[in-house]
C-alpha cells in the first residue's frame, strides 16, 4: 500500500509537471499558481508516504525493513526515513519542493519555477530509475527489521542530516533567481533583495547543520575531534564559504550596485557545489566515513544533474559577456574590502575543493594513491582564512563609496595586538595560538570600541556584529582547544589501586562498574572521577550492545569544567582489567558557545528584514 | 569577456574526470620490486626453535600472514593445505595471536607451514601488512605478488 | 580614557579566564603524529582513532621505534617506503600542485580582475 502510494505520487509528479512545462495545463487550471501549488504538494508527498511506511514498520518495503527495527522507538524509526541514501533523495525532492511552494508566496514568476520544476524532476527520474525507496520486498512479512545503525541513534542524527539538506537546498533559490536575472536581464534592485533573504535562510540552515554535524561527531565518535577534514565535511563547507561570499557580495549589489556579476555567478556556483557535493559522497568516488553503498547508476546520473546546472551557467556567462566591467569603486572603500573578501572566500572554497578531489587526480597522474588530511587544509586554509580575519575587524566600519580616510586608531589597534599577542606567546610558548590571537585581536578590541559606540542601533548592524565577533570567539577557542588539548590511555587492573594520577594536581578515580539492559540494547557502564585538589568531575562511558545486529558502540560521556570538558570512552573492557581513554579539551565549550551564537546572529538578521 | 566561461568550462572537465575515473575504477595492486625483508629471517620458528633455512626454501616459497581469531584465515586453510600437499613450501606468519590460542588453532586446523614464526606486529610492519589474512608470493628473493584477504581458487591454480 | 579602561578590563577578564585551562602543550608530540597516519582499514581516519589491529600495531611499532632513538621523521620515511604515500596525510612537497594552491588561486583570481585592478593604479 505505502509502496504503491509513494510510486503513484512519483509518477504522478511527474506526469503534472510535463503537463505544466508543455503548457497543458492551461487546458486544466487556468491559474500557473495553482497547478504549480499541485505540483508541488504532490511531489513532496512520497516523503511523507514514506514516513508514515516506517512509522507503522510496513516491512513490504525493502527500504523500510533494512532501515529499522521493530522494536526501535518510534522517534528512531520515523527519522530511519531519510538515514538511507534512497530516503535521503527522497527528502531532497521533498525540500525542493516545499523550498516552491513558500518561494511562490513571495515570487510568482512563471519562468523561475519552471526552472524550479524541472530541477525537482531531474532528481525524481534519478530516484525512480536507480533508487527507488518504495521497492517492494517479496520475503514473508513476518519479519522485525534489520535495524538502524546504532552509531546513528542519536538526537542529533535526526536533525543533522535535514538541516543540512535545508541549507544545500535552499540554494536553489539563488540559482534560479540568478538564472532569471541573467536570462532576463532583469537587474532589479528588488530581485537581488529576494536573493539576499533566501541565500541568508539557506546559510542559517547550512552553519547550523554543520555546527550539529560537528558536535555529533564530537559527542559521539569519542576522539575529542570535532572537524576531520572527511570528504563529506568538506563538501559542506564548499557550499558554506560560497554562500558566505554570496551574502557579503549581494550587500554590495545592493547598496551600491556593483558587483552584480560577482553575486550571481556566486548564486549559481553554490548551488552546483552543493549538488556536486552530494555527487561527490554518494558515488563513492572519494572514501570517507560517511560513504553510502554505491550502485553505478547513481553516480551516472547525479553527474548528469551537475552537468546540466553547468551548462546552463555557461550559457548564462556567454549571454551576459556585455556586463562585465561596469564597477568603479575607490580604493579604500567598503566595496574594495567586500572584493577581497569574495577573492579569498572563493580562493579557500576552491582550496578545500582541491584538496578534496586531489587524491582522485593522483591516481590518475602519478598512479599513486595520496592522502590528504589535516596537515594540509590547517596550512591551505588557515593560511587563506588569516588576512579575512584581520579585515573583517575593520571593514564593517569602512564607509560605502568613499576613500577612507586615515585613522590613528588602526595604527594603535594594531599596536596593541602586537603586543597582546607577543605576552601570549611568552606565557603560554605556543606559536600557533599566539598567531590565532593576533589575527582576531583587532577584531575584539574593534567590536568592543563600536558596540559602546552603536549600542542601541538596529537589529541588522547587532546581527552583524555579533557574527563577526563569534567567528573571532570561534577561531581562538578552536586553535587553543587543538594546541592544548591532552589525551590519556589509562589501565585499571583488578587488585591494583583505583586511583591513578594523571599529572600534578589530577587523578582518575575508578568508583564502579555496571551492567544494565535497555529496550533495544544492553549497557555496560564504567562510573569514573576525575578528582583536582578540591574538586570532583563525574564521567560514566558506556559500551552499547544493540539488538538484533550485535553490533557494539562505545557511548562517550563528557563532563564540564568552566570553558573546558573532560571526555572519556572506554577503550578495552575485560573481566580483570579497564582501560580508559581520557581526553581534557580547553576552550570546547567556547567553541560550541560561539557556534551557537554565530547561528543566532543569522537568524537575527533574517527576522530584522520582516 | 571569456573569463567567465572559464570556470564552467573547468567545471565540466573536472566532473568529464569524475566520470572517467568513476567508471573505470581499476583495482591499484601496483608493487614495485620489493625485496622480503630481513627480519622475517631473524625470528625463530616456533616449534624447531632455529632460524628458518634459506637454502631449504629454494627460490619460490609463500609468506601468509594469519592469526586465531581471524575468521577469514580459516576459510583459506583448506587451500593453504593443498598448496602443501604439492610440496609448496610456506612460511606462516602469527600475527599479534595468544600463544595457546595459536597452538589449539594449529592443532584443530592442522599444519600447512614449513616454517610457523610468532609475530608481535613488527615482521608485519616491516612486510607492510594490511590485515590478516594476506598472502605474499615470493620468488629470487622478490615479492611477485601479494594477495590481501582470504585465498581463492584461483590465487592459487597457476601454482598447483 | 573611559575606552581604552574598559578595552583593558574585557581583556584581562578573557585572559584570567584562559588561565583555569590547563595547557598541556607539548605532552602529545606523538598522538599528534599518529593523527597525520592514515588507517588504511579504514574509512579515513587516522590510526590514533582507529581501534582496528592495523591502527593498534602501528602505534605499538612507532612508539618501539622512538624509544629505540629513531626520529619521527625517519619513522615517516620509513613509513612510506613500505605502505606508500597514502599512509601519511601531510602529502609530500612533490605534490607542488597542492601546496602552491593558495597562492595559484590568488593570483588567478587577482588576473580576472586585473581590468579593476588598473583603475586603482590610475589612481
Amino acid at each position: 500500500m505505502i509502496s504503491n502510494l509513494g510510486n503513484f505520487f512519483l509518477f504522478f509528479s511527474l506526469f503534472s509537471i510535463t503537463l505544466f512545462y508543455t503548457g497543458w495545463s492551461k487546458k486544466i487550471f487556468t491559474s500557473d499558481k495553482v497547478f504549480l501549488n499541485l505540483i508541488y504538494v504532490t511531489s513532496a508527498s512520497p516523503f511523507l508516504v514514506l514516513v508514515i511506511g516506517f512509522a507503522i514498520s510496513d516491512y513490504t518495503v525493502l527500504n523500510i525493513f533494512q532501515n529499522s527495527y521493530i522494536d526501535d522507538p518510534i522517534f528512531y524509526k520515523v527519522t530511519s526515513a531519510w538515514g538511507s541514501h534512497e530516503g535521503s533523495i527522497l527528502l531532497w525532492i521533498f525540500l525542493i519542493n516545499m523550498y516552491g511552494i513558500f518561494f511562490l508566496k513571495t515570487n510568482n514568476n512563471k519562468e523561475i519555477h519552471k526552472q524550479i520544476i524541472f530541477i525537482s524532476s531531474l532528481f525524481i527520474l534519478y530516484l525512480l530509475i536507480s533508487s527507488n525507496p518504495f521497492q517492494k520486498i517479496e520475503l514473508d512479512t513476518t519479519l522485525e527489521g534489520l535495524g538502524l545503525n546504532p552509531i546513528l541513534q542519536h538526537l542529533l542524527f535526526i536533525i543533522h542530516p535535514p538541516t543540512l539538506f535545508l541549507g544545500y537546498i535552499g540554494l536553489i533559490i539563488p540559482f534560479v533567481l540568478a538564472s532569471h536575472i541573467l536570462i532576463s536581464k532583469n537587474f532589479s534592485k528588488d530581485l537581488f533583495n529576494q536573493m539576499l533573504l533566501w541565500s541568508k535562510l539557506s546559510w542559517f540552515f547550512l552553519t547550523f547543520g554543520i555546527v550539529l554535524g560537528s558536535y555529533w561527531a564530537y559527542s559521539e565518535l569519542g576522539w575529542g575531534g570535532w572537524w576531520f577534514w572527511d570528504p563529506v565535511e568538506n563538501i559542506s563547507l564548499i557550499p558554506w564559504l560560497l554562500n558566505t561570499a554570496l551574502i557579503h557580495s549581494l550587500q554590495v549589489s545592493i547598496k551600491s550596485n556593483q558587483l552584480k556579476l560577482w553575486s550571481l555567478n556566486l548564486a549559481l556556483y553554490s548551488f552546483i557545489a552543493a549538488v556536486f557535493g552530494t555527487f561527490l559522497v554518494r558515488s563513492n568516488l572519494i572514501v570517507s566515513v560517511h560513504s553510502f553503498a554505491s550502485d553505478p547508476l547513481r553516480g551516472l546520473f547525479l553527474i548528469m544533474i551537475i552537468a546540466y546546472l553547468f551548462i546552463v551557467t555557461l550559457r548564462l556567462n556567454i549571454k551576459s559577456v556585455n556586463y562585465f566591467n561596469q564597477d568603479t569603486f575607490k580604493i579604500m572603500s567598503k566595496e574594495t574590502f567586500l572584493l577581497l573578501n569574495n577573492i579569498f572566500f572563493i580562493a579557500a572554497a576552491l582550496t578545500v575543493l582541491v584538496g578534496t578531489i586531489y587524491p582522485l587526480f593522483s591516481e590518475i597522474i602519478y598512479n599513486s594513491s595520496v592522502s590528504i588530511g589535516a596537515p594540509y587544509y590547517n596550512f591551505a586554509f588557515n593560511l587563506l582564512m588569516a588576512p579575512i580575519i584581520l579585515l573583517m575587524a575593520f571593514a564593517p566600519q569602512i564607509k560605502w563609496g568613499e576613500h577612507k580616510k586615515k585613522n590613528n586608531q588602526t595604527f594603535y589597534i594594531i599596536a596593541i595586538s602586537i603586543v597582546i599577542t607577543a605576552i601570549v606567546y611568552y606565557l603560554l610558548g605556543n606559536i600557533f595560538f599566539a598567531l590565532s590571537v593576533f589575527i582576531t585581536m583587532p577584531l575584539f578590541i574593534k567590536s568592543f570600541l563600536v558596540f559602546f559606540k552603536k549600542i542601541s542601533k538596529d537589529r541588522g548592524f547587532f546581527a552583524q556584529w555579533l557574527a563577526h565577533l563569534s567567528i573571532g570567539l570561534f577561531i581562538v577557542a578552536a586553535v587553543y582547544t587543538e594546541q592544548f588539548d591532552y589525551e590519556k590511555n589509562i589501565t585499571f587492573e583488578k587488585g591494583d589501586s583505583n586511583e591513578i594520577v594523571l599529572n600534578e594536581g589530577a587523578s582518575l578515580l575508578l568508583e564502579n562498574i555496571k551492567d544494565s539492559d535497555l529496550s533495544n540494547h544492553q549497557k555496560i557502564s564504567v562510573d569514573l572521577i576525575v578528582v583536582e585538589k578540591n574538586l570532583k568531575y563525574s564521567l560514566s562511558p558506556s559500551k552499547n550492545i544493540y539488538q538484533p545486529s550485535g553490533q557494539v558502540t562505545n557511548e562517550v560521556s563528557t563532563v564540564n569544567r568552566y570553558f573546558d570538558q573532560y571526555y572519556a570512552t572506554i577503550s578495552m573492557i575485560e573481566s580483570d582489567k579497564v582501560s580508559i581513554n581520557l581526553v581534557y579539551k580547553p576552550f570546547i565549550n567556547l567553541l560550541w558557545i560561539s557556534s551557537i551564537l554565530l547561528v543566532f546572529s543569522i537568524f537575527l538578521s533574517i527576522i530584522k528584514r520582516k | 569577456m571569456k573569463k567567465n566561461l572559464f570556470i564552467p568550462f573547468i567545471g565540466l572537465f573536472i566532473l568529464a574526470i569524475c566520470a572517467f575515473y568513476y567508471f573505470n575504477q581499476a583495482p591499484s595492486q601496483k608493487l614495485e620490486a620489493k625485496q622480503v625483508p630481513p627480519v622475517l629471517f631473524e625470528a625463530k620458528d616456533f616449534y624447531k626453535n632455529e632460524l628458518i633455512d634459506t637454502q631449504n626454501l629454494g627460490d619460490f616459497y609463500i609468506i601468509n600472514f594469519f592469526a586465531s581469531w581471524c575468521k577469514p584465515c580459516l576459510a583459506e586453510h583448506p587451500l593453504l593445505m593443498e598448496l602443501q600437499s604439492k610440496g609448496i613450501k610456506i612460511i606462516g606468519v602469527n600475527f599479534r595471536d595468544d600463544e595457546d590460542n595459536f597452538i589449539d588453532w594449529i592443532e584443530e586446523n592442522g599444519n600447512p607451514f614449513e616454517y610457523i614464526i610468532r609475530d608481535d606486529g613488527s615482521i608485519a610492519y616491516e612486510m607492510g601488512l594490511i590485515g590478516v589474512p594476506e598472502t605474499y608470493f615470493i620468488n629470487n628473493k622478490i615479492i611477485q605478488k601479494k594477495i590481501q584477504g582470504p585465498l581463492f581458487y584461483e590465487d592459487i591454480e597457476t601454482y598447483l | 580614557m573611559k575606552i581604552l579602561k574598559l578595552t583593558s578590563n574585557f581583556l584581562l577578564v578573557i585572559f584570567l579566564l584562559s588561565l583555569f585551562s590547563i595547557g598541556y602543550s607539548n605532552e602529545n608530540k606523538l598522538n599528534d603524529y599518529f593523527k597525520t597516519i592514515r588507517c588504511l582499514v579504514c574509512e579515513g581516519q587516522s590510526i590514533n582513532e582507529s581501534d582496528t589491529e592495523f591502527a593498534i600495531n602501528l602505534r605499538e611499532q612507532i612508539k618501539i621505534k622512538t624509544n629505540s632513538g629513531m626520529s619521527i621523521k625517519e619513522i615517516n620515511q620509513e613509513l612510506i617506503e613500505i605502505y606508500g604515500e597514502q599512509i601519511s596525510f601531510n602529502p609530500s612537497k612533490n605534490h607542488f600542485l597542492l601546496w602552491l594552491m593558495p597562492l595559484i588561486l590568488v593570483l588567478v583570481i587577482l588576473m580576472f580582475i586585473r581590468n579593476k585592478l588598473k583603475f586603482f593604479y590610475k589612481k
